[in-house]
């Protein structure tokens, strides 16, 4: 009685197509979202083994992280404005080692002039700050915020603090490190820290969370000096959570849990099936 | 015996009730989430998509029949048969490896800490203050005074919302809320003359929290701008942009 009538086959083969069909329906929904993680609008700081390359933005380690281009504006929002900028976008890289933290920014600048320069700027503390050097808003009281400033004449980086226009000042504990190296028309910044301290002026960057962050770039063979400057204004910047490996436990045992229930249930129907 | 045969085959052209059920329930999905406008939330949905699993359940263990059509197959293909064409033999087995996997992809996408940004529950046109909520224009609608807004826009507006007025002036890239599109019609046309004259004096850092300040990179133009000449400007955005401001009706 193995034998199955041609309209049994039919139904069969439907049966297998639809229920397919079904498996790559649900399980494409994951996988698709797999893919869409990295948008253009966070920064995600990977997490590597060993040291980060925090004052080599030619390091090796760069080439194993993706880049994400944020665009960029000429300040056109407070006075002194400027209506024409060299650097129209920026890429920005990151990694971090669960203590350090270093970022690269890379731009393309036909010139190598003295005073050339980038910034980072993030948010302090649990305030919001006007992304415009954390000036005053009339209906909300906001933070301060922390400047990273690479300075190209003296290879410097100066730890900032701002909170309102006039107000950016030099912080007596200098935590950041950074180097600049220009290459054919490029320039590639790094800047490093570790990713908190116990600065209460400083950017905190616990693993996992979201941060504020936003770039300037001078290119000063176009005069652009103090706020004439291309910017861009806030997005996000997240280092990358360590891995727990109570995930990978669960995951495995549930795939082996769907497939022992699946082994039991063909066992079971073969089982009847000889029964009959 | 004529009509016999007839409703054999037509019994026999059927679909067969898995399929029937698994069209049903894709179909109300996609009609769910694609077809009405404006779209529903996925919560809707997914009490739709419940309230949907839950009668094609009812239909099919209903009548001994279809329960039997539903299950039969199912239980055929787990099963499996040693008599069946190879490929159908290893598509069976392809889906029996592939559904463990998939559970687990779910189960590790759904433990991982998400990388998704916070979400940005901005509120594009919060409520203006009272001071700015019943102002009118004091400036007489002639061609000059346009014209005069005109020079001002072009001056000081269009660096990021264009001369064309659709927010995609020379600047408008680095900033995130992009500048607003005058053209459109959920700008400036859905708003009265008040509204943008508190919008431009005040600028970015005039706004509410729920409009999120920290993030608008609108100027503060009334420390540059004297108000007669807002208002100009603001006569020309109307103007250029082919809209009327909005009254109280």
């Amino acid at each position: 009685m193995r034998m199955k009538s041609s309209n049994q086959r039919g139904r069969q083969t439907i049966v297998f197509l639809v229920t397919l069909g079904l498996s790559f329906f649900i399980g494409g929904y994951p996988v698709m979202s797999f893919a869409q993680e990295s948008g253009g609008v966070v920064v995600f700081s990977k997490l590597i083994k060993g040291d980060v390359p925090g004052t080599d933005p030619m390091s090796a380690v760069w080439d194993t992280v993706p880049a994400v281009e944020f665009p960029m504006s000429a300040q056109v929002h407070w006075d002194p404005r400027i209506f024409t900028v060299t650097v129209r976008s920026v890429q920005v890289k990151s990694v971090h080692n669960g203590k350090q933290m270093a970022v690269l920014l890379i731009y393309k600048d036909p010139t190598n002039n003295p005073g050339d320069g980038a910034a980072l700027e993030f948010m302090v503390g649990d305030k919001k700050a006007h992304f415009a050097h954390g000036q005053t808003m009339v209906q909300v009281e906001g933070g301060p915020v922390n400047i990273w400033y690479w300075k190209n004449a003296d290879q410097s980086v100066n730890d900032m603090t701002a909170k309102g226009f006039g107000t950016l000042t030099s912080q007596p504990q200098q935590d950041v490190k950074g180097k600049g190296s220009w290459e054919n028309g490029e320039w590639r910044v790094v800047f490093s820290r570790s990713l908190t301290n116990n600065d209460p002026q400083d950017a905190q960057f616990p693993v996992g969370v979201f941060q504020n962050i936003a770039f300037a770039v001078w290119d000063g063979s176009n005069n652009e000096k103090g706020a004439q400057k291309a910017v861009t204004s806030w997005w996000y910047f997240r280092p990358e959570p360590h891995a727990d490996p109570m995930i990978y436990l669960y995951t495995g045992a549930v795939v082996l849990l769907v497939g022992l229930v699946e082994l039991v249930v063909v066992r079971k129907l073969r089982r009847k099936d000889r029964a009959a | 015996m004529e009509a016999k045969i007839e409703t054999s085959q037509a019994k026999r052209r059927r679909i067969p009730v898995p399929a029937q059920v698994v069209i049903v329930w894709i179909g109300v999905y996609l009609f769910l989430k694609f077809v009405i406008k404006p779209p529903l939330p996925s919560s809707l949905i997914l009490m739709y998509m419940t309230m949907t699993s839950v009668g094609l359940g009812i239909y099919v263990s209903i009548y001994e029949d279809t329960l039997q059509g539903f299950m039969g197959p199912i239980v055929d293909f787990l099963r499996g048969d040693p008599l069946r064409a190879r490929p159908w033999r290893a598509a069976r087995w392809a889906v029996l490896v592939l559904v463990p996997f998939m559970a687990g992809i779910s189960t590790y996408q759904k433990l991982t800490p998400s990388a998704a940004p916070p979400i940005d529950q901005r509120v594009i046109h919060p409520a203006p203050p009272r001071e700015f909520a019943q102002l009118y224009s004091p400036i007489p609608h002639t061609p000059e005074n346009i014209m005069a807004g005109k020079g001002l826009f072009i001056a000081y507006c269009s660096p990021c919302h264009g001369i064309k007025l659709d927010g995609k002036g020379p600047q408008y890239k680095g900033f995130d809320p992009p500048p607003a599109n005058f053209v459109d019609v959920g700008t400036i046309a859905q708003l009265q003359e008040s509204y943008l004259f508190w919008r431009i004096s005040t600028g970015g850092v005039g706004l509410p929290v729920e409009g999120q300040p920290w993030k608008s990179a609108m100027p503060r133009w009334e420390t540059r701008i004297a108000p007669e000449n807002i208002w100009k400007i603001i006569m020309f955005e109307y103007e250029g942009s082919g809209h009327v401001p909005r009254t109280w009706e």
